[in-house]
């Protein structure tokens, strides 16, 4: 009795859920039909897929060809073409001129695209902006390009920020962002290749690359990513990214996400292959390393003491982020043997009234200050300075006068928080963040021991990381020729080579007239 | 894109340095003296001189068959059945030599660091890494040892220069120790130091190619002979007669010292990294039992095997009751007897080749 329930349980959860969905059938069969030649059945094909008038920005305008004497009609969708150019490249030149016999294409003055007969390849184009012209008898349609899609004008960039070097960053259109790059590269070679990758809403991704420079068997490897992909509907390139990843676990990210196009475009420069969509106000550079993801493109701009000093700097910071709280948890619990006894005292002293473990204490301060930084990352600006008010003085003050925590543990974590802001990648943050509670755990498990078993666990594991085929820790280990532009730079000059990781079929930078 | 799946020299050399260098910080220096007191720094150079021979032969032999590994090699020369014993036997020693390795630093850090917690929990951790390391891969383990391999030598460095601030030169005489004919008696087991050597040849296959394997290992052979000495030779002047009665010299050393008159206690900033090299050294030492073992029994999926073995390497590994039986019963043995087997395996393949006329072959090949 109780193996056919259990089989019968198992059965049912087996079974693909069942829904009740509708054909489209009869839609995908009508989108691969070519147009009619008569003006009628065109109109009336195309206001049943629009909708026509339930869609409000959809509009058709009938009017007859005054040089043919032809009825034609014009569909477009108002919210993101521009009017003004319809009306003045197309309808007017149309209706107004009388000189006979004309074609099309010579009587219109507004940027002709292409003609088109398929239905489906017609409303992709009118999807996207375009104005589609069809004219009784003809037996193609026209399709002319108004496209004026709405956004915002070049800004600053808001996470990648410095203070030497340009301050432009990437918008939401991807015309924009591509000819930020162009400006850049001045380059006949620089190729930007557009591809459809999800069925429903027809997202593009455009591949940035530089032909003479990529590394031919990387380039067919991300195209055979991206054309392997099976989804609906991709909106932003940030989720585009955990579809192509190796490993959308992992903690560590395996591409660079960045909002800069200086960025962008020396990692082109350099033959790595770069990723835009629309609507995505950044790029994604494929494939990357962990030298890439913890470098800021300041380090290049100042002049190379300076840089080399903030890339220690942000080592360092690294370092402190993931390690000072697992120390501090380590050496109060484990080795209490290795501070010198006036600090140790000290220590003693300011956890004497605290009546919580050391791991505890410290485990809710981390956790304290990860919510005051989330919190006020989503707070309405209006009110965000209270934010900080009442972090600082609730949970700092207060606390230690309550006994609750001792102010060493206030300074652990200050000091390891504040570490943890200096990466500018979002993602090397989190898990630089996330990584730091992992050793928490196991410096209490284990002090020591336990925090240096991770770390070469850790280390095994980053090194076994790879993004498109290339090592995370290329090309330190396994070693590549290259610039040698990991811990430390080195002065321009001396920087020859293109990342050997990558294949470049150009390996040389300099020296080539 | 796969284009790493080979060690570079780089990251060979580091795994060798960190699998033979580590021995400087067990008990061999300790037992060096007290088979011959002061003249203890000798003795890694002289069985290095001993093993230089063995070496050599075994690079020429391993040079005429460019880039195939002990497996291939030992079933040319030795046949199938031989060489199926003599693998075994390889097998079995470094097995051993593992398990008893592994225990000794679990003790090291059971006893130095983690008093209250039990010899099991560290020791399972510590395997646990090592498998995990293991399971990585060859490569894997090389990048990571290259990461480290710069901090390692640092810090060692480090601790040999505050040890040398403490220490009274003249601990070294009488220089000869208990006799010339002590120091070489002792030498010829003082090979095992090196035995590893042969057992890397397993990694043949998968080297970037032979030039950079035998490059990497006189590197690491030459390397590793001096530091052993030099780290032999300051426990002397450090310790003095006392080194003798003590386990792990090196332990005892960075508790010992100070780093100015702060930090008193420095232990713990030299412990960790220390553990990184241990860690790196099993890693790879399970790699390459695995490969035996999976090749000698013809096993394929040698990834599920790692685990395996590690749990039998706890096993023998706890047989020993006590951190002093492990030294001076168990791991004395393999030591005896470790190294000059290992030499002898290398003269016989060089010995076997030199009959059959592989090197004459090699040579008319080349001629061609």
């Amino acid at each position: 009795m109780r193996k056919k329930l259990s089989e019968m349980l198992l059965n049912k959860s087996l079974k693909d859920p069942q829904f009740h969905e509708q054909s489209n059938a009869q839609d995908i069969e009508l989108k691969k039909q070519a147009i009619s030649v008569h003006y009628e059945q065109n109109l009336s094909t195309f206001k049943a897929i629009y909708s026509v008038p339930a869609n409000i920005d959809v509009k058709i305008r009938e009017f007859t060809v005054r040089s043919t004497n032809r009825h034609a009609f014009i569909i477009f969708l108002s919210s993101i073409s521009d009017q003004r150019v319809i009306q003045a490249g197309i309808t007017e030149k149309l209706i107004v001129n009388d000189i006979p016999n004309k074609s099309i294409p010579d009587l219109c003055t507004g940027t002709f695209f292409s003609t088109e007969t398929i239905i489906g390849k017609i409303l992709e184009s009118i999807n996207s902006g375009n104005t589609a012209l069809f004219v009784d008898g003809d037996e193609q349609c026209y399709l002319f390009d108004t496209a004026n899609i709405q956004g915002r004008a070049i800004g600053k960039p808001d996470v990648e920020v410095i203070v030497k070097g340009p301050k432009e960053s990437f918008n939401e259109k991807v015309v924009t962002n591509i000819s930020l790059i162009r400006k850049k590269l001045k380059n006949e070679n620089l190729i930007v290749e557009s591809m459809i990758i999800s069925k429903r809403s027809k997202n593009d991704v455009f591949l940035v690359y530089q032909k003479d420079l990529v590394n031919e068997e990387l380039l067919q490897n991300v195209k055979a990513k991206l054309h392997s992909l099976d989804v609906e509907s991709i909106v932003d390139l940030s989720i585009l990214e955990q579809y192509i990843e190796e490993r959308p676990r992992s903690l560590y990210p395996t591409t660079l996400y960045t909002e800069r196009p200086d960025r962008a475009a020396s990692f082109i420069e350099e033959g790595h292959i770069i990723l835009l969509m629309e609507n995505s106000p950044s790029s994604l550079i494929l494939p990357t390393n962990f030298w890439a993801l913890i470098h800021s493109p300041e380090d290049h701009y100042l002049r190379t003491p300076y840089g080399n000093f903030i890339r220690i700097l942000r080592l360092l910071a690294v370092f402190i982020a993931m390690f000072t709280s697992s120390f501090y948890i380590a050496v109060t619990n484990f080795h209490v043997g290795m501070l010198p006894p006036d600090l140790l005292m000290a220590i003693a002293g300011t956890r004497e009234r605290v009546p919580f473990p050391a791991l505890f204490e410290v485990l809710m301060m981390e956790i304290a200050f990860e919510l005051i930084r989330e919190a006020g990352l989503r707070v309405p600006s209006p009110i965000g300075p209270t934010i900080g008010i009442v972090g600082a003085l609730i949970l700092g003050q207060a606390a230690v006068q309550a006994n609750i925590i001792s102010p060493i543990v206030i300074i652990v974590i200050a000091l390891s928080g504040l570490s943890s802001f200096i990466i500018s990648d979002t993602s090397m943050n989190f898990a630089v963040r996330i990584t730091r509670f992992l050793f928490i755990f196991s410096a209490g498990f284990i002090g020591i021991y336990g925090a240096s078993a991770l770390l070469v666990v850790g280390l095994f594991y980053l090194v076994s990381l790879e993004s498109f085929g290339t090592p995370y820790f290329a090309p330190m280990t396994p070693r590549f020729p290259s610039s040698k532009d990991m811990i430390i730079r080195h002065i321009p000059i001396k920087e020859r080579f293109r990342p050997g990781y990558l294949k470049p079929k150009d390996m040389g930078k300099q020296g080539k007239g | 894109m796969k284009q790493h799946e080979k060690v570079g020299i780089r990251d060979y050399t580091s795994i060798v340095i960190l699998m033979m260098g580590t021995k400087a910080t067990e008990n061999t220096p300790s037992a060096f003296y007290n088979d011959v007191q002061s003249a203890a720094w000798m003795i890694p150079l002289i069985s290095a001189g001993f093993f230089l021979i063995p070496l050599f032969l075994l690079l020429k032999t391993f040079s005429v068959f460019q880039g195939k590994d002990l497996f291939v090699v030992v079933k040319k020369l030795l046949g199938k059945y031989i060489g199926f014993f003599v693998l075994l036997y390889l097998f079995i020693i470094s097995s051993l030599a593992v398990s008893f390795d592994t225990r000794m630093y679990s003790d090291i850090i059971h006893s130095f660091y983690f008093r209250r917690t039990p010899l099991v929990v560290v020791y399972i951790i510590f395997l646990l890494v090592c498998v995990y390391g293991a399971k990585k891969g060859i490569q894997h383990i090389g990048s990571v040892s290259y990461i480290m391999v710069w901090y390692i030598i640092f810090s060692f460095v480090l601790a040999m220069i505050l040890s040398i601030m403490d220490s009274n030169i003249r601990s070294i005489y009488p220089i000869l120790g208990s006799g010339i004919p002590d120091i070489i008696k002792s030498s010829i087991p003082g090979t095992t130091l090196f035995a590893d050597l042969v057992l890397l040849t397993v990694l043949l296959s998968s080297m970037s190619s032979f030039k950079d394997f035998a490059k990497g290992t006189w590197i690491a052979f030459i390397l590793t002979a001096i530091h052993i000495s030099a780290a032999a030779f300051i426990f002397i002047c450090l310790f003095d007669r006392s080194l003798g009665g003590l386990g792990y010299p090196f332990h005892t050393a960075i508790r010992y010292f100070s780093f100015g008159n702060f930090l008193t206690n420095v232990e713990t900033l030299f412990f960790p990294i220390w553990l990184m090299a241990a860690f790196i050294r099993f890693a790879a030492l399970l790699y390459i039992c695995t490969k035996l073992f999976a090749h000698i029994f013809h096993i394929k999926e040698a990834g599920y095997l790692i685990p395996a073995l590690a749990t039998i390497y706890l096993l023998t590994g706890m047989i020993p009751e006590t951190p002093l039986d492990v030294a001076l019963v168990f791991k004395a043995k393999i030591r005896l007897i470790a190294g000059p087997t290992f030499a002898a395996i290398s003269l016989l393949l060089w010995t076997v080749a030199l009959l059959k006329g592989e090197f004459n072959y090699a040579k008319h090949k080349k001629g061609m």
